[in-house]
């Protein structure tokens, strides 16, 4: 089964991020650190365990600019046979439904069996990518699988709403977005990593995917640090008069007693 | 005239909170907008359609038949696209539950609209309309303008107020989208566990980190959780280390959540948990590191052993919303 995977380099979860003073839509990159977006190490890993017991091709699709390579690199070292990559400006800076309608034309001309993605790009915060593929490809999908399982054609996903755990059968192929949980992505080792050198990385552009891109439908106008916590109170001392001083503080002044 | 469009997500047959939130956020911009608010509801849910007017939807689009007994992405796109074309909606609101996070997603590429999930604040009187979504995991805020046509939002649950019902009756418009193939369909929900609830649902989490100890410690969690009719939260050091499944899991990997009261215990409060958490509106910490980073940004630190003031306070709180 081919199986194509969509991914995207991202801040390190540790970083501490400020806005750009020159580009208010921007973070200071300079001493950021970026990292494969973790929730896409699940559906790489995803991929490899299906493709290694049946057999197929795992091949990666990355929208993003020219510091993406460390990533890509990432994501061939654990194990993808190879990867597409689009760095155009017009393509990285695209809306969440544009990006898609990118990735849905890169993607079609390998004709994958499943397309799997992270659930969330940490970064952007965005979770609409699974599901926007799979309309441009006029395909079902499913999000947030803590668990898939495939047999004869179809996929049986397992899936966590708010208070119940869903059990959904999908046709292939199908987009579907991995969680945390689904499976624990493995570390490349120095060989895989040297190896993943030579493996080919393909660039392509918007104009190769016979798409234009036109006015962005969202913009983010600035970005800001969430508004500055109050300080707090702090107590200390015996757990019992600790305690107390906590219980009037939840009645008097968080009120939820 | 512009349209506004709400999902009005069911649970157990009722509006569920987050749709009722949408539907106050709709309200609002109707009213800022002049323009008129319908729902469109899936599924029989008995009487429901009719009542849903007390909301302050003045329409209701409603689909019923064996396509709308379960959820499927595709089938509920098709009918609320089709309820948006025939009121000409150029807003569709949904709450940021998991089926409306998925719903928005499918939804807008449908339309190829201009999408903005999980929205922590709409600037009413903007234009083009711009809000305010969390990004980094809430390490930052970006102010987004929603430039395209028709716009699909989706709003965080438990920040917007919920609509204040009133009298008033819907008219009621039965829909059968016709281009409905259904290849992706939920075939069994497995409920939790009675009384479990989400955290991004409660309004008060408490919390366990690495200084819970262990499955045994988070039977305490669990205890206070319980007292305050509250749901239970984890960090990720607690998570990965097996003693809670990872759905409890609240920060950068996890969920992120907006609480009126978020009960840290045992949590140092590393970068990650605190971009899921710090938009809570009252923060209560207890560690026995002072120097935890936690303290320094909660509104209310407890110096102490979680295993000794936890219980108290359980005890304590069971006493007082008992009178």
């Amino acid at each position: 089964m081919n199986i194509a995977v969509l991914f995207r380099q991202v801040p390190d979860t540790e970083a501490v991020l400020k806005p750009d003073p020159a580009k208010p839509d921007a973070i200071l990159e300079a001493e950021v650190k970026f990292i494969l977006n973790p929730y896409d190490e699940y559906a790489v890993e995803e991929a490899l365990r299906i493709t290694e017991k049946s057999g197929g091709e795992a091949v990666g699709f990355c929208i993003g600019p020219e510091r993406s390579e460390a990533a890509i690199r990432t994501a061939l070292a654990m194990g993808l046979s190879r990867a597409v990559w689009v760095s155009e400006p017009a393509a990285v800076q695209a809306d969440v439904i544009t990006q898609s309608r990118i990735l849905a034309a890169a993607v079609k001309g390998f004709s994958p069996s499943l397309i799997l993605c992270g659930r969330e790009l940490i970064d952007t915060a965005e979770d609409a990518l699974a599901a926007a593929v799979a309309h441009f490809l006029d395909i079902p999908h499913v999000l947030n699988a803590a668990k898939i399982t495939l047999t004869d054609g179809k996929a049986t996903v397992l899936r966590e709403v708010e208070g119940a755990s869903l059990e959904i059968e999908t046709q292939l192929p199908a987009a579907i977005s991995t969680s945390k949980g689904i499976n624990e992505p493995r570390y490349p080792t120095l060989i895989a990593i040297k190896r993943a050198r030579a493996k080919e990385i393909k660039k392509v552009t918007l104009a190769e995917l016979g798409l234009q891109v036109g006015q962005a439908k969202t913009r983010v106008a600035s970005l800001l640090p969430p508004p500055p916590r109050a300080k707090g109170v702090r107590v200390e001392g015996e757990p019992a008069v600790v305690a107390g001083k906590g219980m009037e503080w939840l009645a008097g002044t968080a009120k939820v007693i | 005239m512009a349209g506004i469009l709400v999902w009005a997500e069911t649970s157990n047959g009722e509006l569920r909170k987050a749709a009722r939130e949408a539907a106050g956020a709709g309200a609002k911009l109707a009213e800022k907008l002049n323009s008129p608010l319908a729902a469109a509801l899936c599924g029989a849910n008995g009487d429901l359609a009719a009542k849903l007017g007390r909301f302050g939807f003045s329409k209701v689009y409603a689909s019923t038949g064996p396509s709308y007994e379960r959820y499927s992405s595709e089938a509920y796109c098709a009918a609320v696209a089709e309820a948006g074309a025939r009121m000409k909606a150029d807003v569709y609101l949904l709450g940021a539950t998991a089926l409306g996070r998925d719903l928005a997603a499918r939804l807008a590429a449908r339309l190829d609209a201009a999408l903005a999930t999980d929205v922590t604040e709409i600037k009413w009187d903007s234009s083009p309309l711009s809000v305010v979504r969390p990004v980094y995991s809430g390490k930052l805020l970006a102010l987004t303008e929603l430039t395209g046509e028709p716009k699909v939002i989706s709003i965080r649950p438990n920040v917007f107020a919920p609509a204040l019902e009133r009298e008033q009756a819907a008219q009621v418009e039965a829909l059968t989208p016709e281009d409905v193939r259904i290849r992706a369909l939920v075939q069994k929900a497995i409920a939790a566990a009675q009384g479990a609830m989400d955290v991004t649902e409660a309004d008060i989490i408490v919390s366990g980190g690495r200084g819970v100890k262990g499955p045994d410690g988070f039977k305490l969690i669990e205890d206070l959780a319980h007292a305050l009719r509250g749901a239970v939260g984890a960090s990720r050091a607690a998570v990965d280390s097996g003693w809670i499944p990872y759905k409890h899991q609240v920060g950068q990997t996890g969920k992120v959540v907006s609480p009126v009261l978020y009960i840290a215990c045992g949590i140092s409060g590393a970068i990650q948990h605190f971009a899921g958490m710090g938009s809570s509106k009252f923060i209560i910490a207890i560690n026995t590191d002072k120097e935890a980073p936690i303290m320094e940004k909660a509104d209310f630190s407890i110096v102490g052993d979680l295993f000794q003031v936890v219980p108290i306070l359980k005890e304590e709180l069971a006493k007082a919303l008992k009178r």
